[in-house]
């Protein structure tokens, strides 16, 4: 037993330091690779999807693919959840996170944003025999939703407290709630009700007010400021020349917004 | 890579795996009660001589013991609403732990009951107890004695495999620390803390057993 | 969105179903072979080696296996070694495996009467010879059942590989139910092939447990 505690005190402490000196800048090692490696998610279409290959596709795929495209790197797609994410990006197993990460203070001292890319607008959406207008006609219903993601946070935040709100551990069981009847309402992304709407289910989750406009951010690595102004540099080219544009028709079905 | 791990980052958001700590004990609680109960009869009924009764105790078993416990969450939460039986997250979860523990007991009872020497049966029969006499004092509190260990594992296995149900909302521990780590990014931190919390409550879950078979079991055979 | 057809999602979840067999034949072959050093030194060994054996017991019994996956993935890169999904995987699960089957055995072991190892001990044999010759003939044949019966919980166990970013059957079950929203289909379809995969597992149990049953009479 002795030694089975010196040798988790020694982890422990070996843990606990901080690791490995970073020595080159991210965006060297990923030239000096040639890989760009890439986060992105598989369960939140149409940001992120597979196709009947089980190959990755949607609006992140794409921006990550425009990322590697003008940092003259190859890519190489990693599938990830909302709980593993950030742990891919913190231990270097990634070098970007494009998983239509939103951004918060807490979130903020862990990771860094760049510019955003993408826009996001979540919302209450639900049946028509529901008359929801506002936060506050919310009193007494049921609410599913995702897990963490910024309409958690910030449902949290405005709804009355006899709100009950359901917290999903992916879109999926969000959509499968709603759809089985065990929620009355669900808050999520404008794309996904509408992309919930398209598929013609008994319940249709009509939109009933907007909670928040949340674009998404590239995440990367804290201090790494050459990879952080290239990926933003980028962003701002692609905005500039259209290219962002089409992947949000291609994906979204409408134009980018004005500003982001 | 100089990842500063912060576990004050955790420390605010405590309640949170309070409350999951308290709703993972609950489930497992009523999950083992009712589970090892159910178990009993499902051992019962594998033993009684209705082969119909039998076969379709011996079908359940073999479709839950075959099956991962997440799959049959899903079945049972997103399932029975189609058949117009709404549960909420939690009787969802407890529901599936039953489920789940029940067939797993069945199967160790039952190997406790075929351990049980048939001339206990007979010298109990020559004494003109009735079967259910004989079920409950002859068979089925030397049968749980003999399998108390493996019984114990499983309801251990149960409580950790509990974690799961988070996927349906259920708010146990996994939930705080998927939640937590959602709110903070601070996955590691959490981590470790609930594999921690998780270690904890199995060596004292474990104990408890021990100490609840010692009073089940050994007093008994003084009274 | 929905251009899977039932075909398509049979067909990417057997795909995934390989790799679900491929991890448990690797888990449950190392960590037998880790359990089986374990149960030597532990059966041999002084009583600190037995504490540590047991508290190892102890911690992955007592562990869920998803936050042990977790931590040998991604808590290794942070002590400076890289590892791949299909290298931590592997290593989570052959822990996680080796801790149950040292258990399982030991009560094995442990049901072998001691006047045998005090008999084979009298005939001069060292520990190596009595285990050899003695012992793990008689007790194999009592572990052979729940061994075999074992194997099906490493099966299931597999699908937590999925934290890890392991696409094997659960998680493919989940990637497909993302993008068609049929979580029935899909999850029903998961369900039967767990059991195709474990069901002859559990009769090969059974039939070991009948046949091992009819020797001890």
């Amino acid at each position: 037993m002795k030694q089975f505690f010196k040798t988790a005190i020694t982890a422990v402490a070996m843990l606990a330091a901080p690791l490995g000196a970073a020595s080159a800048s991210a965006l060297d090692s990923i030239s000096e690779a040639g890989v760009l490696k890439v986060a992105v998610p598989q369960d939140f279409p149409p940001f992120g999807s597979v196709g009947t290959d089980m190959q990755p596709k949607g609006y992140d795929i794409d921006m990550a693919a425009l990322i590697a495209e003008e940092l003259g790197v190859k890519l190489e797609l990693v599938p990830v959840t909302s709980s593993n994410r950030i742990p891919y990006l913190n231990t270097g197993k990634v070098d970007l996170v494009i998983s239509s990460l939103g951004k918060n203070p807490d979130r903020e001292k862990v990771i860094d944003f760049s510019d955003p890319y993408a826009p996001f607008y979540n919302g209450v959406f639900g049946p028509a025999d529901f008359s929801v207008e506002k936060a506050a006609d919310l009193a007494g219903m049921s609410v599913g939703v995702t897990r963490g993601a910024i309409e958690d946070l910030e449902l949290t935040k405005i709804a009355p407290s006899d709100v009950d709100i359901k917290r999903y551990e992916d879109n999926n069981g969000t959509i499968s709630a709603f759809l089985s009847g065990q929620v009355d309402l669900i808050a999520t992304g404008n794309v996904t009700a509408a992309a919930i709407i398209e598929r013609d289910p008994p319940r249709k989750p009509e939109p009933k007010f907007l909670i928040k406009n949340s674009p998404c951010y590239v995440g990367l690595n804290k201090d790494e400021p050459e990879l952080m102004a290239k990926v933003n540099e980028i962003i701002a080219a692609s905005i500039a020349d259209g290219r962002l544009n089409a992947i949000a028709e291609k994906w979204l079905g409408i134009p980018l917004p004005e500003k982001l | 890579m100089a990842y500063k791990f912060d576990f004050g980052a955790i420390v605010p958001h405590w309640q949170l795996l309070f409350d999951g700590v308290i709703l993972t004990t609950e489930l497992t609680v009523i999950g083992a009660v009712v589970g090892v109960g159910l178990g009993i009869m499902g051992a019962w009924a594998r033993a009684s001589r209705a082969p119909v009764i039998s076969q379709i105790v011996g079908v359940y078993v073999e479709l839950i013991r075959n099956t991962p416990f997440l799959v049959q969450l899903f079945f049972i939460f997103f399932g029975l609403p189609a058949l117009g039986v709404k549960l909420t997250e939690f009787q969802a979860a407890v529901l599936a732990m039953i489920v789940n523990l029940g067939a797993y007991s069945t199967e160790i009872i039952r190997a406790g009951i075929l351990a049980i020497p048939q001339g206990q049966i007979e010298a109990a029969q020559s004494l003109a107890m009735n079967r259910v006499q004989i079920f409950r004092y002859v068979v089925i509190l030397p049968a749980l004695k003999k399998i108390w260990p493996a019984l114990s594992s499983q309801i251990v296995i149960v409580m950790l495999g509990s974690s799961v149900c988070s996927q349906i909302a259920a708010e146990e521990l996994t939930f705080g620390a998927n939640y937590i780590q959602a709110l903070n990014f601070r996955a590691f931190e959490v981590y470790f803390v609930v594999t921690g919390l998780y270690l904890v409550m199995s060596i004292l879950l474990r104990m408890g057993l021990k100490v609840l078979g010692n009073f089940l079991f050994e007093r008994r055979r003084h009274v | 969105m929905s251009e899977f057809s039932l075909w398509d999602i049979a067909y990417n979840l057997l795909l995934a179903a390989r790799w679900t067999v491929l991890l448990s034949l690797t888990a449950f072959v190392l960590g037998g072979l880790v359990g089986l050093l374990l149960l030597m030194v532990r059966t041999a060994g002084n009583p600190w080696v037995i504490r540590l054996v047991r508290g190892y017991v102890e911690l992955f019994q007592g562990t869920p296996l998803l936050m042990q996956l977790f931590i040998v993935f991604f808590g290794l890169p942070l002590i400076g070694l890289d590892v791949s999904p299909w290298v931590a995987a592997t290593l989570g699960l052959t822990l996680f495996t080796s801790a149950f089957l040292t258990e399982i055995w030991r009560g094995c072991v442990e049901s072998i009467g001691k006047g045998q190892w005090e008999a084979s001990a009298s005939l001069g044999m060292n520990f190596t010879q009595q285990m050899r010759y003695i012992v793990l003939p008689q007790a194999l044949r009592i572990a052979v059942p729940p061994t075999v019966g074992f194997s099906v919980q490493v099966v299931k166990g597999t699908a937590v590989a999925s934290i890890i970013g392991f696409v094997e059957l659960t998680k493919a079950g989940t990637m497909i139910t993302n993008a068609t929203y049929e979580p029935f289909t899909v999850y029903g379809c998961v369900a039967v092939m767990y059991f195709l995969i474990c069901y002859p597992l559990s009769l090969f149990a059974r039939h070991l447990e009948g046949k091992f049953r009819h020797v001890a009479r």
